[in-house]
């Protein structure tokens, strides 16, 4: 009894859920256009929602705490254009102005984390107030560059950009790896760890985690932190597949990347979610679009479906906690109930 | 109490925005010409209305980031109907779909539960591509000259009657919002939920109304954004929803809900469309745009958290004592008894 509950339990994940819709995707773009099918072409979609990706898995920890980061955006387009104007314009060796960036990301994250765990103010604040800051900077430092700031600074040396375009026997292309890479790193962090544990602690309830001796606002902060970090990687990773450096490289990823964290099951009230369940909502995403965008619809009306699906998923989330719902469901069984003694 | 604490936090506002001025002006006095400052005020007439929309939804403890494609969109169909020569009918569709946004996004945050975040992040992106829909991606142009100079068109020197007609609604919301039974409904709903339920307050309406007074508010912002550019281009208020967000917060009014007032929605979108004039002034160049509004953001509001916790703070450890005093003199009649 136990272990078929148990079983039924496991089967009704989330992510399963979300493993069927990626499933449903690929077979019905398949019907509609074969070459979509092709591992050359489904594998290398990545390339084209790899910023979300990332950023989304690194954003998951924030939401776990019950925080939010629209920030990371700005941090993007930060972290590209530190490392074009180091490289192109005060002439650093590139790899330095790599570690740089990242230095930068990081800090980034690191001033709001401090402003949000060590002060009242709520994450969406500060984190707003961030984006305004860090891609306001970001504007700043492309006045030290030669370059038009809207060109961008591109001429990046081949093997940086190969390292991040190429692929493995020319079908899997580097990205995957380097992401499927982040998505251990992260869910071993998250799920395997002590520091994992404090995270969803905090999320659950604060006040009781400080009382147990948790160090929460060091917890809180450090995954604002971690969100710049991530952030970071998205920068350096887009400008090398760009490669471009410019300021608005992650202009519009904010709303995607909440999409996909809430979609993959992180509740933004914290305490609950993953990040394989972000990792695959990213993927339901991104492949909703590529397929989309293959199937000879304009790229501009895709936010339409993807809006919907996410209203729609959490609509059905929601519904089980709904009180009019419930009552109907409860009616439902008792109405069984009924029958199975009659 | 409760009055007590929200009225300073919107007067605070105002005193900044008049020491940011008086500041400009001590460096440039050109910038203190009642024109000038009326002109900067002017200029951010179509933020302040949205801002004054949403201040319902923020001070109900929701939030609404679908007001930037709400803008774009009602303004795309203005656009479009003012060209073709209905002005009225596109003036009343635009309401009409602004609300009808408004509606929906209450719908699903206040009896589907879904997160309020979360409803209008999927509303935006349905707008926004709708908007390409409507459009075609195509530009919308060649308005008549009578609608455009509509924004134009000035009350007493450079007072423009848009922004008269801002101040009207503001001070109208105002006192609604202050002096009626119906209009504190949107504080206590923020401030409580749970308690106003009990309290007999129709939660669930009162939130859908805020929904839907900030679809109506950035429908008219819309309309009024037509009037003011001229041209709509299908990013129309991209962006908008953070900018005004941001000026809510920076006239005190709180994103955890039930603390602000639409007057200090109003100052914080001046404070925000002074910054980029101020900039001028002051001969930097408009790069300085964000940087300044961001580390204005942030610097106000941990302020002014700093000040409410530690005020907290020394109201617990008045407690605490007179805790202590009490105690201490039951015990001592115990003893003497």
């Amino acid at each position: 009894m136990l272990n078929s509950k148990s079983i039924t339990k496991r089967v009704f994940r989330w992510e399963t859920f979300l493993i069927l819709l990626l499933l449903i995707e690929v077979l019905v773009f398949g019907l509609i256009n074969p070459r979509f099918l092709m591992p050359r072409v489904l594998l290398g979609s990545i390339n084209n929602f790899m910023t979300i990706s990332v950023v989304a898995l690194f954003v998951t920890l924030v939401l776990v705490t019950g925080g939010i980061d629209i920030q990371s955006g700005a941090i993007v387009g930060l972290t590209s254009i530190t490392i074009g104007v180091l490289w192109n314009d005060v002439g650093m060796n590139l790899y330095l102005a790599l570690v740089i960036g990242l230095l930068v990301g990081t800090a980034c994250g690191a001033l709001s984390g401090f402003f949000v765990a060590y002060t009242e103010v709520q994450p969406m604040v500060v984190t707003l107030g961030g984006s305004f800051l860090y891609s306001g900077i970001a504007l700043l430092i492309t006045n030290f560059s030669a370059t038009e700031a809207y060109k961008g600074i591109s001429g990046f040396p081949e093997e940086f950009s190969q390292f991040v375009r190429g692929r493995i026997f020319g079908i899997i292309p580097h990205q995957l790896l380097i992401f499927l890479f982040l998505v251990i790193i992260t869910y071993i962090l998250l799920h395997r760890t002590k520091y994992g544990r404090y995270v969803f602690l905090c999320g659950v309830n604060k006040h009781a985690a400080t009382y147990c001796g948790i160090r929460t606002k060091q917890i809180v902060m450090s995954t604002y932190v971690l969100s710049g970090l991530g952030a970071a990687i998205a920068g350096i990773l887009l400008t090398a597949y760009l490669g471009t450096a410019k300021t608005d490289l992650g202009k519009e990823i904010t709303l995607p990347v909440i999409t996909a964290v809430v979609l993959g099951g992180t509740s933004n009230l914290g305490g609950t979610g993953g990040v394989i369940g972000t990792a695959l909502a990213a993927f339901v995403i991104g492949i909703l679009r590529f397929g989309l965008s293959l199937a000879n619809v304009n790229t501009q009306y895709l936010d339409i479906p993807v809006g919907i699906l996410l209203v729609l998923a959490v609509a059905i989330r929601f519904s089980g906690s709904n009180p009019t719902v419930q009552k109907f469901i409860g009616k439902l069984r008792r109405s069984k109930d009924l029958r199975k003694n009659n | 109490m409760h009055k007590q604490r929200s009225i300073p936090r919107a007067t605070t506002s105002i005193i900044f925005l008049v020491l940011m001025f008086l500041g400009v002006g001590l460096i440039n006095p050109a910038f203190l010409d009642i024109n000038n400052i009326l002109l900067s005020l002017n200029s951010g007439v179509v933020f302040t209305i949205v801002a004054i929309g949403i201040a319902f939804v923020i001070i109900t403890g929701e939030i609404d980031v679908s007001v930037g494609a709400t803008v774009g969109m009602t303004a795309a169909i203005c656009g479009n109907f003012v060209r073709d020569g209905h002005p009225f009918l596109g003036l009343s569709i635009a309401v009409l779909v602004g609300v009808g946004i408004g509606v929906i996004n209450g719908f699903g945050v206040a009896y589907m539960k879904i997160p309020s975040i979360i409803m209008t992040l999927g509303t935006n992106g349905i707008i926004r591509g709708m908007i390409y829909v409507y459009t075609g991606g195509r530009w919308i142009e060649n308005l008549p000259m009578e609608f455009k100079s509509l924004s134009q068109a000035q009350f007493m020197g450079t007072f423009t009657w848009f922004y008269l007609l801002t101040l009207i609604a503001m001070i109208l919301i105002y006192v609604v919002m202050n002096r009626t039974m119906i209009g504190r409904y949107f504080r206590a709903v923020g401030d409580n939920a749970n308690g106003a339920t009990l309290l007999g307050i129709p939660v669930k309406g009162t939130k859908m109304v805020a929904f839907m007074l900030s679809g109506l508010f950035a429908s008219i912002g819309g309309i009024m954004y037509t009037s003011r550019v001229g041209f709509i281009t299908p990013i129309a208020g991209m962006g908008y929803e953070m900018k005004v967000i941001a000026a809510c917060v920076l006239g005190g009014i709180s994103l955890s809900g039930g603390v602000g007032s639409v007057i200090g929605a109003s100052v914080g979108a001046a404070i925000m469309a002074s910054i980029s004039r101020i900039l001028v002034f002051l001969g930097f160049p408009s790069d300085y745009d964000n940087t300044i509004t961001g580390i204005l953001l942030i610097i106000i509001v941990v302020f002014d958290s700093v000040i409410q916790h530690r005020s907290a703070e020394k109201m617990r450890k008045q407690r605490l004592a007179a805790k202590v005093v009490h105690s201490e003199t039951a015990s001592e009649v115990r003893e003497h008894a």
